[in-house]
């Protein structure tokens, strides 16, 4: 391609390692790696992937991003922005009607208001403890013996929510032991660990509120039955998300590397 | 950006511990306190030598003092009796006689234990719960002069009325300085930050009152030379922050030290480690009626419960102060356990919210864990206000 002008970025997460290129306001390629030890290798690594994935080269690059846990290293980058700002992006990029995000990832989770221009108004988040993760979702997952990706889908086939009271890993983790050896169905406890942690999450909104249109952003809002379990607990429709939802992040970085690019900073 | 008179607080500082040691050796008293409500100026005027007590940030501390006394009170209070427990921090090591006010609750049990295991001579100074009836002032008064008289036996003399007088003065000149010199700092063109202005409120904690007045004057001699008229301005691109909620004493630089890292700017704050107990006191008459009254008139402690909150004080300093500052947010600062404050957060933050204003709750401790956490909150934050003006990361 000659004279192209592509803006990235990049998310190092605590699980994942998501870049997204884009090309006049349009997503280019992305990549969504696993997090090592070192986040600034990954950065690298994530970027150089999508700009394979898009077809580019490191020249092309014009602007990039940095944000996520890992933006404190990440030399390869013009400006690093935190993810609250870049989520708020990111989702008003995919869909400009939301007004408040739940953002589930690795290892925090947050409730981010914003305005029609997708900036934010206000925020909570928990990075206290693991409720409300895909760390606590990978523990559970091991406790079934099940893939990640198949956690939401048996919890759609549940008969009743069984209640669990715990959201602390380690406490959850042996209630759910001790539920399993009363005999309880598997997607029964499944879903009322995924009920505990939206109502946990629902906690966060007493302090921010909440205001459709709603986005479900972050790795684990890959999983269905956790959004099913915020739509029931939190009594609100969640909007389909047009683009795989771990993006979210990179895509909001991306789109500020644009703008800022377009700024002369 | 360091004004010379900094240099020689500085220095003073370091010099102040072993000048009390040598005042104690020749007579003096020490009286170290803490709390609010404790009207130093008859601690002074009666040739004692005051020095507020208690320093914060350091977890060591704190579990020393947790040894002592319940881990379900805030770290402030724990490292307060981790100091004594230790006995190594000369301010304490050179108190004779504490005293504590019973403004917040946590303080007044830090008093008894401290009384308990380290058989310190303490006095409690009562404070009303409800600064707003009549009867509060009656209360106040009494117990003022109940203290007066404990003190009085301690410094071996009666108050010289002529002596509290003078005193008064002189403390007037001290929280006028002050108030003028917030004005500096938080103006365009500014020569001296929020936090070397934090810094010298907290060297008044220690330093001879007399020698401190004139310090703060030669600052603001300097100030003036090279400021000129302050104006205080809210200039783009700036994150002008507002400081509230729990202490933030002496060595606590934790969150002052992010908010600066990220790119915030203090302009002001409501701390009662900070400005407010400057703020708005007028002893109407020289006596110690005068002195209760004018210290019930200032703001209250946010440990006191709110009655109101369309006629509460501190909401309405709070609201005035930032403006005046031109903040554009406030983060709310939180101790664990600290219940007065952090109980008070979110009817803060609504209010605040109605008249456009964002607030950040920090909840936090001494503890270093939380350090990336708090930090990726304030960054956000500081984006936040920045954004407003600068419409550099908008679609
Ligand atoms: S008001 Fe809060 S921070 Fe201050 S002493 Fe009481 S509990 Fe501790």
């Amino acid at each position: 391609m000659a004279n192209v002008s592509a803006f990235a970025g990049v998310d190092v997460g605590s699980l994942g390692t998501k870049t997204v290129i884009l090309v006049d306001g349009e997503i280019a390629g992305y990549s969504i790696l696993r997090t090592g030890i070192n986040t600034e290798e990954n950065g690298l690594h994530g970027l150089e992937t999508a700009l394979e994935n898009a077809g580019l080269k490191r020249e092309d690059l014009k602007y990039i991003v940095a944000t996520g846990y890992g933006r404190i290293s990440a030399p390869y980058a013009d400006k690093t922005v935190t993810e609250i700002t870049c989520h708020a992006k990111g989702a008003h990029y995919l869909h400009p009607q939301t007004r408040t995000i739940i953002d589930m990832g690795g290892q925090d989770c947050k409730a981010i208001r914003l305005d029609e221009d997708g900036n934010v108004t206000d925020f909570a988040m928990n990075d206290k403890c693991a409720a409300g993760t895909g760390r606590f979702l990978e523990v559970m997952a091991n406790v079934f013996k099940v893939s990640l990706d198949e956690l939401g889908p048996l919890s759609l086939r549940a008969t009743e929510v069984l209640p669990v009271s715990s959201t602390c890993t380690v406490f959850a983790e042996s209630e759910t032991v001790s539920l399993l050896a009363r005999g309880e169905r598997p997607e029964n406890i499944i879903i009322g660990i995924h009920h505990a942690i939206a109502n946990r999450v629902g906690g966060m909104f007493s302090r921010v509120g909440i205001e459709s249109d709603v986005f479900f952003s972050g790795g684990v809002a890959k999983n269905i039955g956790m959004r099913k379990a915020l739509e029931d607990v939190l009594k609100v429709k969640i909007v389909e998300p047009k683009k795989d939802p771990q993006l979210v992040g990179a895509i909001g970085a991306a789109v500020i590397a644009q703008n800022s690019w377009k700024r002369g900073r | 950006m360091a004004l010379k008179t900094l240099e020689i607080i500085k220095k003073r500082l370091e010099e102040r511990p072993k000048e009390i040691e040598k005042a104690r050796r020749e007579g003096q008293k020490v009286v170290g306190w803490q709390g609010y409500n404790i009207p130093e100026e008859i601690i002074y005027a009666l040739g004692l030598i005051p020095v507020r007590i208690g320093v914060g940030g350091d977890d060591r501390m704190v579990e020393i003092g947790a040894r002592y006394i319940s881990t379900k009170n805030c770290v402030f209070v724990r490292e307060t009796v981790g100091l004594f427990a230790e006995n190594n921090d000369p301010y304490v090591q050179n108190t004779d006689i504490l005293a504590f006010d019973a403004t917040c609750l946590q303080t007044y049990r830090t008093a008894e234990i401290i009384q308990y295991y380290f058989n310190k001579e303490v006095l409690i100074l009562g404070v009303p719960r409800n600064f707003y009836w009549p009867e509060a002032k009656v209360y106040f008064t009494k117990e003022v002069e109940y203290f007066t008289r404990r003190l009085e036996k301690q410094a071996g003399k009666k108050l010289n009325y002529q002596i509290l007088a003078d005193t008064i003065g002189l403390y007037d000149r001290i929280r006028n300085a002050i108030v003028t010199i917030y004005t500096y700092q938080a103006a365009a063109g500014n020569y001296l930050s929020w936090e070397e202005t934090y810094d010298l409120i907290h060297a008044g904690y220690y330093l001879d009152r007399r020698e401190y007045l004139s310090l703060l004057e030669q600052v603001l001699a300097e100030l003036r030379e090279k400021q000129g008229q302050p104006f205080i301005e809210a200039v783009e691109g700036e994150a002008r922050i507002f400081l509230s909620g729990s202490v933030l004493p002496p060595g606590d630089k934790k969150l002052i030290k992010i908010i600066q890292e990220v790119g915030g700017r203090i302009v002001g704050d409501d701390l009662w480690s900070g400005l407010i107990p400057y703020l708005d006191v007028k002893i109407p008459e020289n006596s110690l009626q005068g002195l209760a009254v004018g210290y019930l008139n200032r703001t209250p402690h946010g440990a006191l419960p709110y009655l109101d909150l369309d006629t509460d004080r501190r909401i309405k300093r709070l609201k005035e102060l930032i403006q005046t500052f031109k903040a554009q947010g406030v983060i709310y600062h939180t101790l664990r356990y600290c219940d007065p404050y952090t109980f008070k957060a979110k009817e803060t933050k609504d209010i605040l919210q109605k008249e456009g204003i964002p607030l950040l709750e920090i909840h936090t401790e001494y503890a270093g864990s939380d350090f990336e956490a708090i930090r990726t909150r304030v960054e956000a934050f500081v984006e936040m206000l920045k954004n407003r003006y600068d419409e550099e990361v908008a679609v």
